[in-house]
């Protein structure tokens, strides 16, 4: 059987702060259908590869590719592919929670925006919050926006930083419902987790990260 | 899951290993906690607890104030003889104008320090509504309110605090500006009184509401006082310009008295008042001591590297906070015009930016009135500067962090013409209103004609709105990077830039009006920073698509060489 085309390709990815090197010689390749969980405890650079991944740290050494382009985080074709949620994501102070929604779906073409943002909104359980402002909302229901604004946009592939947290144990189990449904669409997703359950139910493929950071400053 | 993971699952023994728990067990760390005695607390004398953190504090420092001096000897001398070279100029300034007695003059002398005084009033409740006045810093939140101490004792100190300060900022304000416009020595003190007693019985009239976290009439108060002052300037450039006849305005010395009074008045009110506010302290909640303290230490943080967005951030973030909730409107438009509709729509919810707006309009009719045509351009595009910014939400929001720009499908530059549409809508509805401003409509005459006029107008409006946005994208203070040596220790290159940024913009492009170079000159510059801020020059961005590049040429070369590898010739 022909192999997949991978829709994300990372070659021989380098990272280093300094001189202690997180990652080395990283590859990876994550076809569409094919989530990969990154484990490893604090530290180990999980947070790290995820930011070269998206072209939000740049890489020292390596090559990060998205549908054979060569990942930058400026790129619109990039931009339009990738969702992610990570801990830098910002929101406007004065727009409500359903605007927000909405104003990513329009931004992404959806002819429909209303019907895709109450659907979403009612997913994440944000319907009586949708008029709040994003300054109001406890940490784990922006962590909710933050997954909606992952949700509501076309994508192909999912990059999630330790998505569970500040979840509820109600909030894990629909997200792990949630990332299984997408991988079964055909979405290829990579994520950072300490959650076993979300890794177990959600992984096609484990990474675990670590032991691999290295002073140099020896030498 | 894969199949070799779900085979190592399988594979697992289900049945627990009774051995491990037998052979190794864990060695417990012997540990001794403590626990309270179980006796009644003694009583604290909140002076003492003042007393003992003063010696904290004492305790924590690593020089003493002859140290501080020494280290800094340059600067207190410079601070010096600046003050001194002010004063004289003070001095010969109120000598200068106590003889002048054109109509510009005479409305100046009795309505600026007046709008002065109001203005301070305005400023002191808006000032003292935003920070408690009352407040505390998140540690002392912490643990001091929570001992049985009572708040009102160890507050009370802490509320005169601010009631001082803005006795002594309005009062040396006022008499700044009072000297200035050229009021006798007693009117000058009349004035100043009034506005530094006046301002410290409204800041106590703030703390006493601060307890009931009531603020409704602390809020009508800040803006009675406002729009008087606003009023107040209106009627001088009116006078000056020859508007409305000087007969308008009374003499400065029927004010004197009017003054006194006030100040008596406020004196009486500031004792009551500050009875009041200390009877009250023991009601205030830890919540409103501690928004205050917080805002205080976020807003210091951001002055130690002159981030004076990164300040605007924190007072937006809070006002929003306090909203907490809007009502929903439905967007319009797929893809960038999603963006610019939302912008839109924003201007309805924030209608208290327009009175921004509206008074950076009243500057250049000011400017013009008050025969300053030549500086007008400048002068009043750093008015719009500051007008426009409150509009420029949006792109200091996609600017200060990469991840909401990421969730976008557009190139940066897009996102950035696109939250810059609306604020240039503005900005050339505002250039087309100060146009008769920029053509000369004072009593002084036509300074230019009326395609130069609006020309002027067009550039001074293009200044402001790319001065609001170098100032709204600038990035914040590189700390990494290599530092300058100064008198005040190391210091990174950039911070001191942070002074300027907005207002280097404005000065750039409308140098060439101020010399009275042609207008084109000012536009050719405008385009150059246009193109600049639109995509801001980033350099991390810039290296790394040029190591890009550089690597796609390496492979491409390798390529080649692999293709060019010479066949060897079949020898005979």
């Amino acid at each position: 059987m022909a192999r997949k085309t991978p829709v994300l390709k990372v070659t021989n990815l380098k990272k280093a702060f300094g001189p202690v090197v997180i990652v080395d010689g990283f590859n990876l390749e994550v076809a569409a259908g094919e989530a990969v969980a990154l484990t490893g405890r604090n530290g180990a650079g999980k947070s790290t590869v995820l930011r070269c991944l998206i072209g939000a740290d740049r890489a020292d050494d390596g090559t990060v590719e998205v549908n054979g382009v060569p990942v930058r985080e400026t790129d619109p074709q990039i931009r339009r592919d990738v969702a992610t949620v990570i801990d830098d994501l910002d929101f406007f102070p004065d727009l409500s929670v359903v605007e927000h929604l909405d104003l990513l779906a329009r931004a992404h073409g959806i002819p429909d925006a209303d019907g895709a943002v109450d659907e979403v909104l009612h997913e994440v359980q944000l319907v009586p919050q949708s008029g709040q402002l994003p300054g109001t909302l406890s940490s784990g229901q922006r962590r909710r926006l933050a997954l909606a604004t992952a949700f509501i946009r076309p994508r192909k592939l999912l990059i999630l930083d330790e998505p569970e947290q500040r979840l509820d144990t109600e909030g894990v189990a629909w997200l792990a419902a949630r990332l299984v449904a997408e991988r079964q669409r055909g979405l290829a997703i990579v994520m950072a987790s300490h959650e076993p359950s979300l890794v177990e139910q959600v992984a096609t493929r484990v990474v675990r990260l670590g032991d691999r950071a290295e002073v140099l400053a020896d030498e | 899951m894969s199949k070799k993971s779900r085979k190592l699952i399988r594979s697992t023994p289900t049945e627990p290993v009774v051995e491990v728990e037998a052979s190794a067990p864990e060695p417990v760390e012997e540990r001794s906690f403590y626990f309270l005695a179980d006796v009644e607390p003694v009583r604290v004398d909140e002076r003492e607890l003042h007393q003992e953190m003063k010696l904290w504090r004492h305790g924590r420092a690593t020089r003493t104030i002859g140290q501080a001096l020494q280290d800094g000897y340059v600067m207190i001398f410079t601070i010096v003889v600046l003050g001194a070279m002010i004063t004289s100029a003070v001095l010969k300034a109120q000598t200068g104008m106590a003889g002048c007695d054109t109509e510009a003059c005479a409305s100046g002398r009795l309505l600026l320090p007046s709008a002065m005084v109001l203005a301070c009033f305005g400023l002191a409740l808006g000032v003292s509504r935003m920070f408690g006045p009352v407040l505390a810093s998140a540690a002392e939140g912490f643990w001091l309110m929570d001992a049985p101490i009572s708040r009102r004792r160890l507050l009370r100190a802490r509320m005169r605090l601010p009631i001082i300060v803005a006795l002594l900022v309005a009062g040396l304000a006022t008499a700044l500006v009072s000297a200035l416009s050229g009021l006798s020595w007693w009117q000058v003190l009349a004035w100043s009184l009034a506005a530094g007693i006046g301002s410290a019985a409204l800041v106590a009239f703030a703390a006493s509401e601060q307890p009931l976290e009531r603020t409704r009439v602390v809020k009508l108060l800040q803006g009675v006082f406002a729009a008087g002052a606003l009023a107040l300037l209106l009627v001088v450039v009116a006078v000056g310009a020859g508007w409305l006849p000087v007969a308008v305005v009374a003499d400065a010395g029927q004010g004197l008295w009017v003054m006194v009074g006030l100040a008596v008045l406020a004196a009486v009110a500031l004792v009551v008042l500050l009875g009041l506010a200390t009877s009250r302290l023991e009601q205030i909640r830890r919540a409103r001591l501690l928004s205050g303290g917080s805002l205080v230490s976020g807003m210091q943080g951001a002055m130690f590297a002159l981030d004076f967005g990164l300040i605007r951030d924190i007072l937006v973030e809070r006002r929003m906070a306090e909203k907490g909730h809007v009502k929903p409107t439905r967007g319009r438009g797929l893809g960038l015009s999603a963006l610019i509709w939302r912008d839109v729509e924003r201007l309805k919810r924030s209608p208290g930016a327009f009175v921004g707006l509206a008074v950076s309009l009243f500057v250049p009719y000011a400017a013009d009135a008050l025969r300053m045509s030549q500086l007008n351009p400048m002068i009043s595009g750093l008015a719009l500067v500051a007008g426009l910014v409150p509009f420029l939400g949006s792109l200091r929001v996609i600017t200060r962090t990469g991840g909401l720009a990421r969730s976008f499908p557009f190139k940066t530059t897009q996102l950035r013409m696109a939250a810059m549409v609306v604020p240039a809508a503005l900005a050339l509805v505002w250039g087309v209103l100060a146009t008769p401003a920029f053509i000369g409509i004072a009593q002084t005459g036509v300074d230019r004609s009326i395609g130069d006029g609006f020309i002027a107008a067009l550039v001074t409006a293009v200044a402001g709105l790319l001065g609001a946005v170098r100032w709204v994208t600038a990035k914040k203070v590189d700390f990494g990077t290599p530092m300058m040596a100064t008198e005040s220790g190391a210091m990174p290159p950039t911070l001191i830039f942070n002074l300027f940024r907005g207002f280097d913009m404005v000065a750039l492009i409308t140098a060439p009006l101020i010399l009275q170079a042609p207008a084109y000159w000012s536009l050719a510059i405008a385009a150059v920073v246009f193109v600049a801020l639109r995509g801001s020059f980033n350099m991390e961005e810039m290296k790394a698509e040029q190591e890009a590049q550089q690597k796609a040429l390496a492979a491409a070369k390798a390529e080649k060489q692999l293709e060019k590898q010479k066949i060897p010739r079949p020898s005979r």
